[in-house]
């Protein structure tokens, strides 16, 4: 069949197609909650109260929130996923 | 396969059958010029708006730094963030209800992977030819011609990418001041650093992910056909009309063969930036940009047969039944819709240029005076989100005989700053005991419906 040849037969494995998915879908999330987090709360006052000495930008605050949002997402997600593969077979079945 | 075009690269074809690659085969068509058309809108936007000005000012602009939004003649604050919310809300919300009208339009037409990708491909059919030439020159080996062609597409790749994540800084940043800045490496660490990360992040996407995105990472494109019904435009191969399908010459007479329209070419699944094939029926990896459908038009128009053997259609379209536009699901998203749309653009043309906010000293609770008077202290902050400096009268009632001391009369604030005035707020003991609610009021000199209430407390002996 012709169209098998032109068929996209670029395939991701699971594994590379899981750590996508982890990493896109905490960016959004991160992304989404450095947004509505310092829409709330300014990161100057915010490192006032850690450590009145402590005195971060405005510009690496946002950057220490984002990533910071960026890994716990990641955390969470990568530990979804792999709980969600790695659960027992016989479970698969009742699904 | 005797009459589809460029029979010789069908035939070269077979030796990429586990390529790691998708080369999606250039198509000219309706469909296509109208995704041009869009491409070039959508990133003539992207790339054009920074450099927008209003009134001395950018005027589309997030200053994160000063924590303001400039959008043309608004300027919202943190405060303005429900505004913020609302606007997602509306947009998801038009993304559901033009997908249940539309089907996928947003993915084939406008959504940035797709934009980006095609001028990625742009790119690099300018350097590296047609898709049989592109399928050769990845086989053949390196040679100073090669590595031109690819050290060219490489080159402008990076240029677009690293212009794309300037052009992205630059809706956060003063762009006129951060193109220089970046050039002499004076930028700020940040500004290079988010430059780098969205400049790689677009070469990664547009250039080597691509359909990958969609396929394997996107959550629209699985949960899409939740909008989706019976009535929702699909590119749809039509099946009775185009199987048994088969090659044959082109004076041939089908009938008399026993063939449908199909000729089986493999044009369709050649032009397919996502490789499937459209005539093994809807699947989710479609994006909808209807490269097929132009594709095939083409064949059709050479072999003499009719257009619309792959077209946009309905599930009922397809079953020869009646296409209703207008139902219920439509209605509800519409009005949905109009009711948030409504609701934000009132809610921001009646919206009070000013923001008070009430902050209660908690250092200390209350002290006596030694005229029998009880005082606490607040810090008022008061924001004028007007472009021009005004001034404003400061009151406050809830207790009998309350008064602020040590005020002027007026206090004036610039266009768009922040006053932050300590006050102490002043009332007879007698009146005043254990907690009470207090409202203080701004009010502007020469306009008197502009003015703010901001409930706080006030606390006194208790009795």
């Amino acid at each position: 069949m012709i169209q098998e040849e032109y068929r996209g037969a670029r395939q991701w494995s699971r594994n590379r197609q899981a750590i996508a998915i982890v990493v896109w879908i905490s960016f959004l999330t991160a992304a989404i909650g450095t947004m509505v987090f310092f829409a709330l709360f300014d990161p100057v006052a915010l490192s006032g109260i850690f450590d009145e000495d402590l005195e971060i930008g405005r510009q690496a605050g946002y950057a220490a929130g984002f990533f910071f949002f960026w890994i716990l997402s990641a955390i969470c997600s990568a530990v979804t996923a792999w709980l969600v593969r790695t659960a027992p077979k016989r479970d698969a079945q009742h699904r | 396969m005797s009459s589809g075009p460029d029979n010789e690269q069908v035939q070269a074809a077979p030796m990429y059958a586990s390529a790691e690659k998708i080369y999606p085969r250039e198509i000219k068509g309706r469909f296509e010029s109208l995704s041009k058309l869009a491409t070039l809108i959508l990133l003539g936007l992207f790339y054009g708006v920074p450099w927008l000005m209003w009134d001395e000012r950018q005027a589309v602009l997030f200053d994160m730094p000063a924590r303001k939004f400039y959008l043309l003649g608004v300027t919202l604050w943190p405060q303005d963030f429900p505004y913020l919310a609302l606007l997602l809300i509306i947009a998801a919300l038009s993304l559901f209800f033009f997908t249940a009208l539309l089907g996928r339009v947003w993915c084939g037409f406008a959504c940035p992977q797709t934009v980006w990708t095609e001028a990625f491909i742009w790119i690099e059919q300018w350097t590296e030819g047609t898709r049989s030439r592109r399928i050769k020159l990845d086989k053949a080996p390196w040679s100073w011609n090669k590595l031109r062609r690819k050290g060219s597409k490489q080159l402008l790749w990076l240029t677009l990418s690293l212009w794309t994540g300037f052009t992205f800084v630059g809706f956060f940043a003063p762009i006129r001041e951060l193109g220089p800045d970046l050039l002499t490496l004076s930028a700020g660490g940040w500004a290079m650093f988010w430059t780098l990360f969205y400049g790689l992040a677009t070469y990664g996407n547009a250039g080597y992910m691509r359909e990958q995105v969609c396929k394997y990472m996107c959550p629209y494109a699985r949960f899409q056909s939740a909008m989706f019904d019976k009535d929702t435009l699909i590119i749809s191969y039509d099946e009775t009309r185009g199987e048994p399908r088969g090659g044959r010459k082109r004076t041939a007479d089908p009938q008399a063969l026993g063939l449908g329209d199909c000729i089986d070419c493999s044009l369709c699944v050649q032009v397919c930036p996502t490789g499937i094939d459209i005539r093994d029926g809807l699947q989710y990896d479609c994006i909808a940009c209807a490269a097929c459908i132009d594709a095939c038009d083409s064949v059709m128009d050479k072999m003499t047969y009719p257009r619309g053997l792959i077209r946009y259609s309905t599930e009922h379209g397809m079953q020869q039944r009646d296409t209703r536009i207008l139902r219920p699901r439509i209605f509800v998203y519409a009005a949905l819709l109009l009711v948030l749309l409504g609701g934000m653009v009132t809610s921001m043309a009646t919206r009070t240029p000013i923001i008070l906010d009430v902050i209660r000293d908690r250092n200390s609770l209350y002290r006596e005076l030694p005229d029998g008077f009880v005082e606490n202290i607040y810090t008022l902050k008061i924001i004028n989100q007007a472009d021009d400096n005004r001034n404003f009268r400061l009151s406050v009632d809830g207790v009998r005989g309350i008064s602020l001391d040590g005020v002027p009369a007026a206090v004036a604030v610039n266009g768009g700053g922040v006053l932050s005035l300590p006050v102490r707020a002043r009332a007879h003991r007698d009146d005043a005991y254990g907690i009470m609610n207090i409202a203080f009021t701004v009010t502007d000199v020469e306009d008197a419906s502009i003015a703010m209430t901001e409930d706080s407390r006030f606390l006194g002996p208790t009795p």
